[in-house]
């Protein structure tokens, strides 16, 4: 099919008529920036065949807003050497004509013949779908859509597989696919389609089988249970009919009472030996009575004696202590008379001593007296002086501040002057003789000169009068201030009381001269009365009273002996009165503990005395013999006893330690248990014996095996259906196995035309790689040989833009296919193959190329540059519009 | 003279679950049916005695209802039974026999021998000497007592017991339930009556196996009998007669395919079973797809007449024509699958080709029998 001129009109983005004439057999490449209306040109080409010109769902054909448009499309193609020419108007104008060479169809008719021609179908209702596109759906590839081809492929698939068995001439199998249908049905009734595991019918009878196999195990675990209580229940039957038999317990109870007696008549001998021991602890305890009662004799008459040698040791020491007590007192007697001269001598010393100090303390006191008199009246005198020279001080004081401006006013009053004479008019006067003029109120003669200060009048007698006035702005001023400054230094005097400068220099002087005497006067003063006249006053009354003190002492004084140098010293007398204390004290404590000693040892005398009474009235006792031979006497006898006794216990021990009452009794009770045990088994063995066989009666009426023969027979019968439908299964599984792949192979081969296009397309953009087809004639998985060697991968799984690109060569590869079948092809690529590399494009355009020496391709793209070397020249929509 | 009938090995209560439910179920009715007839047969020969040599249960634990009905089937002969104990029904300390007495369910005429002592009959002379099972197995041989027993000169001694005689079979050897060779002689029994063995057997002129009166499996020759024995006197030799009281009779068919024509002599065989035949069928060979179809065709056909058939396909091999595949009109892929499956029958699973081989010449044949198809 080649399409040659196509005219839009009032068609979407086309208000006004647009016509692409001289289209080429091969490929056309249209382009436009985006809204320039390629997918319009796309969309009329679709319109004109795919859908009803009588189509009420084609608003959307109208250019926008534009409500009456009638869009219309007008093409021209020719299919082998025929030339068609199909003009179709929707909505407003309804209309469709198809020129056939120089047939001519209208309306529908044209419509269905253009179907038929070209391999599709129109929507009963509305607008045309997916579903109704057939070829055209598969090669006019819209925006976007490129990698999308599966359920295009189903919609052309009549067409494809016409063009398939075509080629083949070959029919696949006349109902090889219902019995594909047929068996897979078949088996999956009894298997789960992909996983093959049992279900439905197969299932239950596994489950039933699966069951019955554990009803049976349960119920043989129950049987063996039963067996093994019937075996039980033969061996206690065996015991108990033994036991019955022998009664072994009788035997053991006659053992048991041989023991008991046994172990009686042992019991009376251990009742004697007790009854000996017994006796043998009384005699020996006897014994020992006995020996205490004899020693307690010995020591009575041992103390007797202990007791006089203590007496006579205890009054020897008394006597002597009685000695040294008189002693002592004779001693202490002397020792009184010597203490008490010492003392006498000591009272007369002190006495003579003291007179002779007091009369050296008045002598000195008396010195201190007049000597604080003296120093009194030489401060009392300077005092007076100093006193004097202060009151001078104070009348010649002038301070030596106004001194200083006083100084300082004279000073400023001389410079003044100075100034004023300077300033003033010099008036020197030599005056004749005899003649005088006056100056002011002053009359002057003979040569001088006077400073004017202010105008001054001169009077010339005889003359008349001058008046000088000095010039000099200041001279007015200095004369006020010489004038104020004089006023202020004659205050000043004449409230210091001075009448000059000099006097008051004088006066200065001589007040400097008093201070210096008053410092002197001062310091004399001081040198003799350091804390004041008034510590002198005190010190003279004191010294006076002591004076006093001491003659009035010693006025007191017994009148002096003359013998008085013939006592010691104080010191001395003191020493020997201190020595004789002493000795006195020393000698009280000696006769002291003397007399102590003497009482101590007259109380013990006393005592012992008393208890060698006490000793001498025991061993007096006139039953005392009598009593000491009974205890001898008894004391044989006991001992005789023991030694009899010892030998009973001997003989007695040793039979019983030869009987082994001990043992005796574990027989005792060995014996009895042993019997107890075995009746006690014997009685339990009856009771175990019935229940057992109640027991068994009661599971034995279930018939047990019976039912286990019942369920044997189901299971035998459920595991034969079960190997049926495993058999069924098996050979279904086997057969749908089978063929599905002969099926498979099958398609495969038919398929084999299709493959050879697609290789042809696939080795221009992947060498050596391989496209397999599915049985619906879709794209399954892409082989080829990547980094890693060959890889497979699932088409579903490639990336968008290799997706894209298969999806091309796929419908390239069908259009070969329809084309060998004698099928119109038309290849439309609406901005496709945008998501492809550089190199995947390049690769991509010498595919198209070579497809276009087949098929007419209008490829459209708004991406100009990429496709510049296509081999064929680009045509802008701007420029067909403009040509417009 | 005494006449009496030996019969053994009644297995009452035995199932047979290799069957369909509706044949298992009457095979095992026919058990109690042969001893109906046993009874009765004993009656119409007026026999004077009535022998049971083991296994009259096919287990202890039977339902009490089937003991009932045992005893009750036993009802046609009002003359003497000697039932004795095997290994089946052992007379162990609880077993089906205390049931029994328990349940009341022994007539008077029948007397069990739970004990190994002499069972005197005064007034038809004879002394049986049983020789019971007390154990589910017994590796010592019961009837040793027997030589020591001591009857009146007058009275026949008759041994009852159940086991395998001794050096008869090899592999009997070091079997349970040992009896000695030549017991009866070295007893000085006139007649020594055993169980056990289901096939009916001599082992010496005074020595039998009864065998069971119904056959109760495939691989049992000469069952379903039982054996009426005629004592003139002590020490005569016993004049022995084998009676059929079997209601079914079991086969086991191995049928070999080798040429066309074994498959019409198999047709035959097939459609001649009856009502009273039990069959076990096993096909090998190999046959074309028309020849499968007539035998299947003829194995249901003899389903519905037999009493039970149980056909063993496994070994056979399909081998279609080519005229088989034309009608199956099996072109394009499914040709190559039918030639697939061929050539499996062959491999590991063989059977499993087979069988595929034939659900799909099944489908085929369906297919265009609703087609309208000639086939």
């Amino acid at each position: 099919m080649r399409l040659s001129r196509i005219r839009i009109e009032q068609f979407k983005k086309f208000r006004q008529p647009i016509e692409i004439k001289d289209l080429e057999p091969g490929l056309n490449l249209f382009t436009g920036p985006n809204e320039a209306g390629k997918s319009t040109i796309v969309s009329a080409i679709r319109a004109a065949f795919l859908e009803r010109h009588r189509s009420g769902s084609v608003d959307d054909l109208r250019p926008w807003g534009d409500t009456s448009a009638s869009p219309t499309v007008e093409l021209e193609f020719a299919i082998g050497d025929t030339h068609y020419r199909l003009l179709k108007s929707f909505l407003g104008k309804r209309r469709c004509e198809l020129q056939i060479g120089t047939q001519r169809l209208d309306s529908a008719e044209a419509e269905d013949h253009l179907a038929e021609l070209l391999g599709f179908r129109y929507a009963g209702r509305g607008a045309s779908g997916s579903e109704h596109w057939g070829i055209p759906g598969l090669l006019w590839i819209q925006q976007g859509a490129g990698h999308d081809i599966r359920d295009s492929v189903t919609h052309a698939m009549d067409h494809l597989r016409t063009a398939l068995n075509a080629s083949l001439g070959e029919i696949a199998s006349s109902g090889g696919d219902s019995v594909l249908a047929t068996v897979e049905a078949a088996r999956n009734e009894l298997l789960t389609p992909s996983a093959g595991k049992p279900r439905g019918a197969y299932a239950e009878a596994i489950d039933q089988e699966a069951a019955l196999a554990n009803a049976i195990r349960e119920l043989d675990s129950e049987i063996a249970a039963y067996r093994q209580k019937v075996d039980t229940l033969a061996a206690l039957r065996r015991e108990h009919a033994a036991d019955e038999a022998e009664k072994p317990w009788i035997g053991f109870r006659e053992q048991e009472r041989a023991a008991a007696e046994k172990l009686e008549a042992i019991g009376r001998v251990e009742e004697t030996l007790a009854t000996e021991k017994l006796r043998a602890t009384q005699v020996d305890e006897r014994i020992r009575l006995l020996h205490g009662q004899l020693e307690t004799f010995g020591r009575q008459e041992k103390e007797l004696e202990t007791r006089e040698a203590e007496r006579e040791s205890i009054r020897q020491r008394l006597e002597g202590a009685t000695a040294l007590v008189e002693e002592w007192q004779s001693k202490r007697a002397e020792a009184e008379q010597r203490h008490e001269a010492a003392r006498e001598t000591l009272r007369l010393a002190r006495q003579a001593d003291t007179r002779l100090s007091l009369t050296r303390e008045l002598d000195a006191g008396r010195l201190k007296l007049k000597n604080a008199a003296e120093a009194l009246a030489r401060a009392e005198t300077e005092q007076a002086a100093l006193v004097e020279l202060k009151r001078q001080a104070a009348v010649t004081e002038i301070k030596l501040k106004d001194l200083e401006l006083l100084r300082d006013q004279h000073r400023q009053i001389r410079e003044t002057r100075i100034r004023l004479a300077a300033a003033a008019t010099r008036l020197r006067f030599a005056i004749e003789d005899g003649r005088s003029i006056g100056i002011g109120a002053e009359s002057v003669t003979g040569k001088g000169e006077r400073l004017l200060l202010e105008t001054t009048t001169l009077t010339l007698p005889g003359l008349g009068q001058l008046e000088i006035a000095p010039g000099g702005s200041d001279l007015s001023q200095l004369r006020a201030e010489a004038k104020e400054l004089a006023d202020r230094h004659e205050t000043l005097l004449q409230r210091l009381g001075l009448p000059s400068l000099e006097a008051a220099e004088v006066r200065h002087q001589t007040h400097t001269r008093q201070l210096a005497e008053i410092k002197t006067a001062e310091a004399t003063l001081k040198a003799l009365a350091p804390q004041g006249i008034e510590p002198l006053r005190t010190e003279l009354a004191i010294q006076q009273a002591r004076v006093e003190e001491i003659e009035q002492a010693l006025s007191q004084l017994p009148p002096n002996t003359p013998h008085a140098a013939a006592f010691p010293s104080v010191a001395e007398a003191e020493a020997a009165e201190e020595a004789a204390r002493q000795s006195l004290a020393r000698i009280n404590d000696s006769l002291h503990q003397a007399q102590l000693a003497a009482g101590k040892e007259q109380t013990a005398f006393e005592t012992a005395t008393r208890e060698l009474a006490a000793a001498r009235a025991v061993i007096d006792d006139p039953q005392r013999p009598e009593r000491v031979a009974a205890a001898n006497r008894d004391l044989v006898d006991a001992r005789a006893e023991q030694s009899t006794l010892a030998a009973r216990i001997e003989a007695l021990t040793r039979q019983l330690a030869e009987a082994r009452p001990d043992i005796l009794k574990q027989d005792i009770e060995r014996f009895r248990l042993s019997a107890e045990q075995l009746e006690k088994r014997f009685n339990e063995r009856r009771d175990q014996l019935m229940s057992l066989q109640v027991e068994l009666q009661t599971t034995g009426a279930q018939g047990l095996e019976e039912r286990r023969a019942e369920l044997a027979r189901d299971h035998a019968q459920i595991q034969r259906r079960v190997e049926e439908l495993h058999r069924r299964a098996a050979a279904l599984d086997l057969l749908l196995k089978l063929l599905r792949d002969k099926r498979r192979a099958l398609t495969q081969r038919l398929q084999a035309p299709l493959q050879k296009h697609l290789n042809r397309y696939l080795q221009l953009l992947f060498p050596g790689a391989s496209l397999d087809i599915d049985e619906n004639l879709s794209p399954r998985s892409l082989t080829r040989n990547g980094s890693s060697g060959t890889e497979l991968g699932d088409f579903e799984d490639l990336s968008f833009g290799a997706r894209e690109q298969m999806g091309i060569i796929s419908r390239l590869a069908y259009a070969g296919l329809l084309r060998e079948a004698g099928r119109p092809t038309l290849l439309i690529l609406d901005d496709t193959l945008v998501h492809s590399d550089e190199e995947r494009l390049a690769q991509m355009k010498r595919v198209l190329f070579d497809a276009a020496t087949r098929h007419q391709i209008l490829l459209f793209t708004c991406h100009p540059a990429k496709w510049r070397d296509l081999g064929v020249g680009a045509r802008s929509l701007e420029a067909i519009r403009a040509e417009a | 003279m005494i006449k009496l009938l030996h019969t053994a090995d009644w297995q009452i209560g035995k199932l047979f679950g290799q069957f369909e439910p509706d044949d298992g179920a009457l095979l095992a009715e026919a058990r109690f049916k042969a001893v109906e007839r046993l009874a009765s047969l004993a009656t119409e020969n007026r026999v004077d005695l009535m022998l049971v040599a083991g296994d009259v249960f096919d287990a202890q634990g039977v339902a009490d209802k089937t003991i009932h009905r045992l005893f009750h089937s036993m009802a046609g002969f009002e003359g003497p039974w000697i039932l004795l104990p095997g290994n089946h029904d052992a007379a162990l300390a609880e077993s089906v026999w205390t049931r029994a007495v328990r349940l009341k369910a022994i007539p008077a005429n029948v007397t069990v021998c739970l004990q190994p002592e002499p069972v005197l009959l005064e007034s038809i002379g004879v002394a049986v000497l049983p020789a019971p099972l007390t154990q589910r197995h017994t590796y010592t041989d019961l009837t040793e007592w027997f030589a020591s027993a001591e009857t009146s000169d007058d009275m026949l001694r008759i041994g009852l017991a159940h086991g395998s005689v001794q050096g008869i079979l090899a592999e009997d050897i070091d079997s349970p339930n040992p009896i000695a060779a030549g017991r009866a002689e070295q007893a000085r029994l006139d007649y020594l009556a055993l169980g056990d063995w289901h096939g009916t057997k001599q082992v010496d002129p005074r020595t039998w196996y009864s065998g069971t009166p119904e056959t109760d499996r495939f691989r049992s020759n000469e069952s379903g009998r039982a054996l009426l024995v005629e004592l003139s006197e002590p020490r005569a030799v016993p004049m022995v007669t084998p009676v059929a009281t079997g209601q079914y009779r079991w086969h086991s068919e191995a049928l070999a395919l080798r040429v066309p024509s074994d498959v019409e002599l198999a047709l035959q065989k097939i459609s001649a079973f009856g009502p009273a035949d039990v069959v076990q069928l096993e096909l090998s060979g190999q046959t074309d797809l028309d020849g499968y179809r007539r035998l299947c065709a003829a194995i249901e056909q003899a389903r519905g007449k037999a009493r039970s058939l149980l056909a063993d396909l496994s070994a056979l091999r399909l081998e279609p024509t080519a005229e088989d595949i034309d009608a199956l009109k099996a072109d394009g892929y499914l040709g190559e699958v039918i030639a697939e499956l061929r050539a499996s029958q062959d491999g590991a699973d063989a059977e499993v080709a087979r069988e595929a081989l034939a659900l799909l010449a099944g489908i085929l044949d369906a297919q265009h029998a609703k087609a309208g198809g000639s086939l």
